[in-house]
C-alpha cells in the first residue's frame, strides 16, 4: 500500500480503527489479567494486540493517532465498530493490507463472540 | 565395537544431554570455574564429532555454528593458558564425561556405517537427528555454565561487600577485578549459548520446511513458529527496540509459558508424561507467565499513541499465536487433552516448548539490560513523573541518597506530556520486573529439565528410567554427590 498517497479522511479513519482496536486490547488484557493464570483469554488478547499493531502500520507517518478513547465495555463491540469502519473504507481503498486487517478483525469478533475472549 | 563401552551413538548423546541437564538443575556456583575450564575440551570433542557427521543439505548454513563455536572455545583455552581468569585448574567432571562421550561417538561413527546398530539400537536415528542432539547437549551445557557463572559472580559480590564491611584483610576477600572478570566470562558464555540456541532454532525451522502430514503438521508449524519467534525477538531487541516491542515480547513469552502448561497437563492426563513432573512444573510456569505479564504492563506504560511495534516482530508473533491456537485451542478456549493429542505429539511438543523456555531465559536478561541502560528508551513525561516519584521514594527509603531533591521532569515537559529519555529511577521498576522474569523463567526451566520424552517412557527404556528415578530421588534429598563415579555407565 502506498501510504504517502493516502487522503486525509482515510488516514483519520484508520487512526480511528487503531484507537478502537487498542481500546479493545486494553479491555481484553484487563479480562485476561483478571482471569486465573493460564487463561485462554490471553490468546485472544494477544490477537487483538497484533491487530492493533497491524492497523498502526497502515497509518502514515505524521498522521495523528491521538484522539478520544472509544467508549465501550466489551472488546467485541469495539472490534465490531473497527470492522465496520474498515468495511466503509474498503470500497474507496481496496488495498490488500486493509482487507487483511478486516479479515483479522472479523476473526477476532468471532473469537470474542464464541467465548475465548468474551 | 572397539570404541567404548557398548553404548550406541544415540545413547552417548542422550547421556550427554542428561548430564548437561543435571548440571543446569544443580545450578551450583561451585561448579562454575570447572565448567569454564572444561569448556575448551568439550568444544573440541564436539567439533571433532561434528566433522565426521556428513553435511545436511536440508539445514541452512546459519544452522551450522560449530566452526565459530570451536574458535570461541579455543579463545577461552588460550586465555586460560596465559593465566586469564579463572586460570588453569580442575575441570568439571560432567563436562569431561560429555567430552569423552563425544570422542566415543566419533570413533563409533568412523568405524561403523550410518544406520548400523552402533548408531542406535533400532537403527531409526538419522545423522541429522544426531547433529541436533549434539547441538542440544551443547546448548544446555552452555546455559548451565552461564547460570553457574552468574551464581558465582553473585557470591563474589556478596563476599566482597561483606569483606569490606567487616574490614577483612584484602587477601581474604575477592577483588573487584574478579567480579568484573566473572561478568566478562558470563558475557562470553551468553554469546556461546545464544549462538547454539539460534542454530538449534534454525535447524528446527529448516526441518519444518519438509512436508508433514497428519498430527505432525501442527506440531511442526508450532516448532517453526517458535524458532522464528526466538530469532526475531532477539533481532528486534538488538536493534533500537521501542517499548511497544518489549510489551509484545513479554506478552508472547507469557503465552508460551501458558501453552507449555496446557501441553504438559494434557500429556500428564493422558499418561504420556509423568504427572509428578508436571505437578512441579506447572506452578513455576504460571509464575513465569505472571512475571512476564507484569513486565508487559510496566513496558506498556511507556508506549505512546504513536508507538509502532516492529513489523517483523508482529509477523513472527502472529505466526506463533496462530500455531499455538491450531495446536492447543478450540472455539471456546483451551482444547481438551484428547483433542490436543489428536493434533500433536504431546511429549515432543512439550520438549519443543521447553527449549523455547530456555531461549526465554536469555530474552529475560536481554530485557533487563535494555531496561538498565538502553540509551534510546523514552516515555511520556507524565508517566515518567509518576514512576520516578514512586521509585525514588523507595530508593530513598533503602538509603539511596542520589535521588533526593532531584527534579526529573520539568513543568513544561509535564504540560505538553513530552516524550523524554527515561531517567535512572524510572528504569528501576523495569529492571526489577525483568529480574523477576529471569528468576521465574530460570525456575521453570529447571523444573522442566525432566520433560525429555526419553525420560518419560519407562516402559521402553527401563534402564534409563531407573537412572532418572534415582537421580530424582537424589534431588529430593539435600545432599551433594560430588563424585559421579557411581553413575551407571
Amino acid at each position: 500500500m502506498n501510504k504517502h498517497a493516502m487522503d486525509v479522511d482515510t488516514a483519520e479513519t484508520l487512526a480511528g480503527v487503531v484507537r478502537l482496536i487498542r481500546q479493545a486490547a486494553v479491555l481484553a488484557w484487563a479480562a485476561a489479567d483478571r482471569a486465573a493464570a493460564g487463561s485462554a483469554a490471553q490468546l485472544f488478547a494477544l490477537g487483538v494486540d497484533l491487530a492493533a499493531d497491524q492497523a498502526r502500520h497502515l497509518v502514515p507517518d505524521g498522521a495523528d493517532i491521538d484522539g478520544p478513547v472509544p467508549v465501550g465495555d466489551e472488546p467485541a463491540g469495539l472490534l465490531r465498530s473497527a470492522e465496520l469502519l474498515l468495511r466503509r473504507l474498503a470500497p474507496r481503498a481496496v488495498w490488500e493490507a486493509v482487507d487483511d486487517l478486516r479479515a483479522t478483525v472479523a476473526e477476532l469478533v468471532w473469537e470474542a463472540n464464541t467465548g475465548v475472549g468474551g | 565395537m572397539s570404541a567404548g563401552d557398548g553404548r550406541t551413538v544415540a545413547e552417548l548423546l542422550d547421556d550427554s544431554d542428561g548430564l548437561a541437564r543435571e548440571a543446569l538443575l544443580d545450578m551450583s556456583a561451585d561448579r562454575a570455574l570447572g565448567m569454564v575450564r572444561g569448556w575448551p575440551q568439550l568444544m573440541r570433542s564436539t567439533a571433532e564429532l561434528w566433522a565426521v557427521l556428513p553435511p545436511d543439505p536440508t539445514v541452512s548454513a546459519s544452522a551450522d555454528p560449530i566452526a565459530i563455536l570451536a574458535v570461541m572455545g579455543r579463545a577461552v583455552d588460550r586465555g586460560l593458558g596465559v593465566g586469564h581468569w579463572p586460570g588453569r585448574g580442575s575441570r568439571d567432571e560432567a563436562w569431561e564425561q560429555i567430552a569423552s562421550n563425544f570422542v566415543q561417538a566419533r570413533r563409533l561413527l568412523e568405524e561403523q556405517p550410518a544406520g548400523s546398530k552402533a548408531v542406535s539400537t533400532d537403527g531409526q536415528i538419522g545423522l541429522t537427528t544426531l547433529k541436533t542432539h549434539t547441538l542440544h547437549a551443547l546448548y544446555i551445557a552452555a546455559h548451565a555454565t552461564t547460570v553457574a557463572l552468574t551464581g558465582y559472580q553473585r557470591d563474589l559480590r556478596h563476599r566482597l561487600e561483606v569483606g569490606a564491611r567487616r574490614r577483612q584483610p584484602f587477601t581474604e576477600r575477592p577483588t573487584a577485578l574478579e567480579v568484573e572478570s566473572a561478568g566478562a566470562m558470563i558475557a562470553r558464555f551468553d554469546a556461546i549459548e545464544q549462538l547454539t540456541a539460534g542454530s538449534l532454532a534454525a535447524r528446527r525451522m529448516d526441518a519444518a520446511n519438509e512436508p508433514a502430514t497428519g498430527r505432525r503438521r501442527p506440531a511442526m508449524r508450532l516448532d517453526a513458529a517458535l524458532a522464528a519467534w526466538e530469532i526475531q525477538s532477539h533481532r528486534t531487541l538488538a536493534n533500537h527496540p521501542d517499548p511497544a516491542d518489549l510489551v509484545r515480547v513479554a506478552r508472547v513469552q507469557a503465552l508460551i509459558a501458558t501453552a507449555t502448561v496446557v501441553v504438559g497437563e494434557a500429556a500428564a492426563r493422558r499418561g504420556e508424561i509423568d504427572a509428578g513432573v508436571i505437578d512441579r512444573l506447572s506452578p513455576t510456569l504460571e509464575n513465569a507467565q505472571l512475571a512476564w505479564s507484569r513486565s508487559a504492563r510496566r513496558w506498556a506504560e511507556l508506549t505512546t499513541p504513536a508507538s509502532r511495534t516492529d513489523p517483523a516482530l508482529v509477523e513472527a508473533a502472529g505466526q506463533l499465536r496462530a500455531a499455538i491456537r491450531a495446536a492447543v485451542a478450540n472455539q471456546t478456549g483451551w482444547a481438551t487433552p484428547d483433542e490436543i493429542a489428536g493434533r500433536i505429539d504431546l511429549p515432543t511438543t512439550a520438549m519443543t516448548l521447553h527449549r523455547s523456555l530456555l531461549a526465554g531465559v536469555e530474552l529475560a536478561y536481554v530485557t533487563r539490560e535494555i531496561a538498565a541502560d538502553h540509551p534510546g528508551l523514552a516515555a511520556p513525561a507524565r508517566v515518567i513523573a509518576m514512576r520516578v516519584q514512586g521509585e525514588a521514594e523507595v530508593a530513598i527509603e533503602q538509603g539511596e541518597t542520589r535521588f533526593e531533591g532531584v527534579r526529573w521532569v520539568t513543568t513544561q515537559q509535564l504540560a505538553t506530556n513530552q516524550v523524554i529519555p527515561l531517567p535512572e529511577p524510572a528504569r528501576r521498576g523495569l529492571v526489577n520486573a525483568a529480574t523477576d522474569v529471569a528468576a521465574a523463567t530460570n525456575q521453570a526451566v529447571a523444573a522442566a529439565a525432566h520433560l525429555s520424552p526419553a525420560e518419560q517412557a519407562p516402559r521402553e527404556r527401563a534402564d534409563r528410567a531407573r537412572r532418572v528415578g534415582r537421580v530424582a530421588r537424589e534431588r529430593e534429598i539435600p545432599v551433594r554427590h560430588p563424585n559421579r563415579g557411581g553413575r551407571p555407565r
